[in-house]
């Protein structure tokens, strides 16, 4: 495939009156992991969740610029948000399964979208991607609430997967896990990486070091007059340039820990 | 947490900075003694080099402590990386003082041709000033500095060419024998070294301040090679 997966221009997320993010200018590329940095309220979330407009639920954000999904307009009108989230997957933060069964949380995606085929298969199909299958196939109809946080997560993912995306952004998708949980994760996310493009969000700069191939570090910037704070880019490189020899005073503040 | 990291960081700065004055001190003290046929001296300087193995190895272990503790990255992961590689190029120097040092026992008793003492002492003064530079483009994270010093030392080289020569024109005059005439011929061999070390301590330091490293010959050599039998063989007609 030529050419970005997500191509930015000049990207504002307006909360109200409020900018929240400005002028965000990126491109994310296919089979790659990008992971996003930075401070808390540098508008990392914000800028991940525009790329399959999970910022339409909320009612008075707004954005300016553009998000080009292989070179069409994401906010284009004709585009229906539904079937850009169906395509561009997402995993949150703290694990959420139905409160249904293991293959019911897998088979949710795939039913509502009106998939063909044999659900038995997609379900199995996804599980084996999320790398959860092993553990769960003999129980698969037992309550999903019932696994632990780590399989819960992975069991997101396998439902993130299950109606075929092609992008999977991930919101902190290890911050409520342990050590060990989160190495599956970062396992798994190397592992799927070869068939999807993914866009991660992380407080944690060793996972962004670890696992991504490109990253993005964002900041704020204070307004002094309405004393409110806007998030920015700052930098966006591949990694090791980020981690080894960032170009920006701001990032080697920031990931050296001598921020602010 | 990052304060104390970052107060660990100035401290093995100044180890390395005291492991290199170590060095400096006993490079200047050395020709001296080379030069007066001190054995006395010479033999404090060689049980001196202990001692700055040992710092040495103290800098070695708190960088690998720093590197497996502390996660450092950007200019905190290169400064420990430059620390490194800058103690063993700062150890090595010392090695060669004391090999000079070994060479003083061996060349005891022979009286030095005034124009091979002029040289040596003109090598060591130039190694001594590379070498001092060479730390201060560390301590200043002078990267210009740093740069400087590849063609500093050609001095360093042209002077040795000079030495060995005259070593050779002594020797045939039958001013020294050939016993002497190697031992000589290594003592400049140990400064051109001690040049050499203080040029590679600049090339860390630019890799400290700027990320550059340098670009070895040999593997330059290695992939123009790899280019050219990958053209011949696209360029090869089928057969």
């Amino acid at each position: 495939m030529t050419g970005p997966v997500f191509d930015v221009h000049d990207l504002s997320v307006y909360y109200g009156q409020f900018r929240a993010v400005r002028d965000v200018k990126l491109q994310i590329f296919g089979n790659e992991i990008t992971a996003f940095i930075g401070p808390s309220g540098c508008g990392k979330t914000t800028v991940l969740r525009c790329f399959n407009r999970m910022n339409d639920l909320i009612e008075s954000a707004r954005i300016e610029g553009t998000v080009e999904y292989h070179g069409v307009d994401l906010y284009d009108r004709a585009i229906n948000p539904v079937e850009v989230r169906r395509r561009i997957g997402m995993v949150f933060q703290k694990p959420n399964p139905f409160p249904k069964s293991i293959y019911d949380n897998v088979a949710f995606g795939p039913r509502i979208a009106g998939m063909k085929g044999d659900m038995d298969e997609i379900v199995e199909r996804s599980l084996r991607r999320a790398a959860l299958w092993d553990e769960v196939k003999d129980r698969l109809k037992s309550s999903a609430t019932g696994l632990s946080g780590g399989q819960q997560q992975r069991l997101c993912i396998a439902r993130a997967l299950a109606v075929d995306p092609e992008v999977i952004l991930m919101d902190e998708p290890c911050s409520a896990l342990d050590p060990i949980a989160t190495g599956r994760i970062e396992d798994l996310m190397q592992e799927i990486k070869a068939e999807y493009t993914i866009v991660i969000v992380t407080h944690n700069m060793q996972q962004a070091a670890r696992v991504s191939d490109r990253c993005a570090f964002f900041t704020t910037e204070v307004n002094e007059l309405s004393d409110t704070r806007t998030g920015m880019l700052v930098e966006f490189d591949r990694t090791e340039t980020m981690f080894s020899n960032p170009a920006d005073e701001r990032t080697e503040n920031y990931v050296t820990g001598r921020f602010g | 947490m990052t304060r104390q990291f970052h107060q660990e960081l100035d401290d093995l700065r100044d180890d390395v900075i005291r492991l290199a004055g170590m060095v400096s001190e006993s490079l200047a003290k050395g020709t001296a003694a080379l030069l007066a046929t001190d054995l006395d001296a010479a033999e404090a300087l060689i049980a001196g080099d202990d001692e700055i193995d040992e710092l040495a190895l103290e800098i070695e272990e708190h960088c690998f402590r720093l590197l497996a503790l502390q996660n450092p990255l950007a200019s905190d992961l290169r400064h420990i990386i430059a620390a490194i590689r800058m103690a063993s190029e700062i150890e090595r120097s010392g090695d060669l003082v004391t090999n000079t040092m070994k060479a003083a026992r061996r060349l005891y008793g022979t009286p030095l041709d005034p124009r091979l003492r002029g040289l040596i002492e003109k090598m060591s003064e130039h190694v001594h000033r590379l070498f001092r530079l060479a730390i201060d483009a560390y301590a200043d994270r002078n990267e210009g500095l740093a740069a400087a010093l590849d063609d500093m030392d050609d001095d360093v080289d042209d002077l040795h060419a000079e030495y060995i020569r005259t070593i050779f024109e002594v020797h045939e005059g039958g001013g020294i024998p050939l016993q002497i005439s190697v031992q000589l011929a290594l003592v400049g061999r140990y400064y051109e070294r001690i040049g050499d070390h203080a040029v590679n301590i600049g090339e860390r330091v630019r890799y400290m301040v700027t990320g550059w490293l340098p670009e070895h010959t040999g593997a330059a050599r290695l992939a123009a090679r790899r280019a050219m039998s990958q053209d011949a063989e696209t360029e090869a007609p089928e057969t």
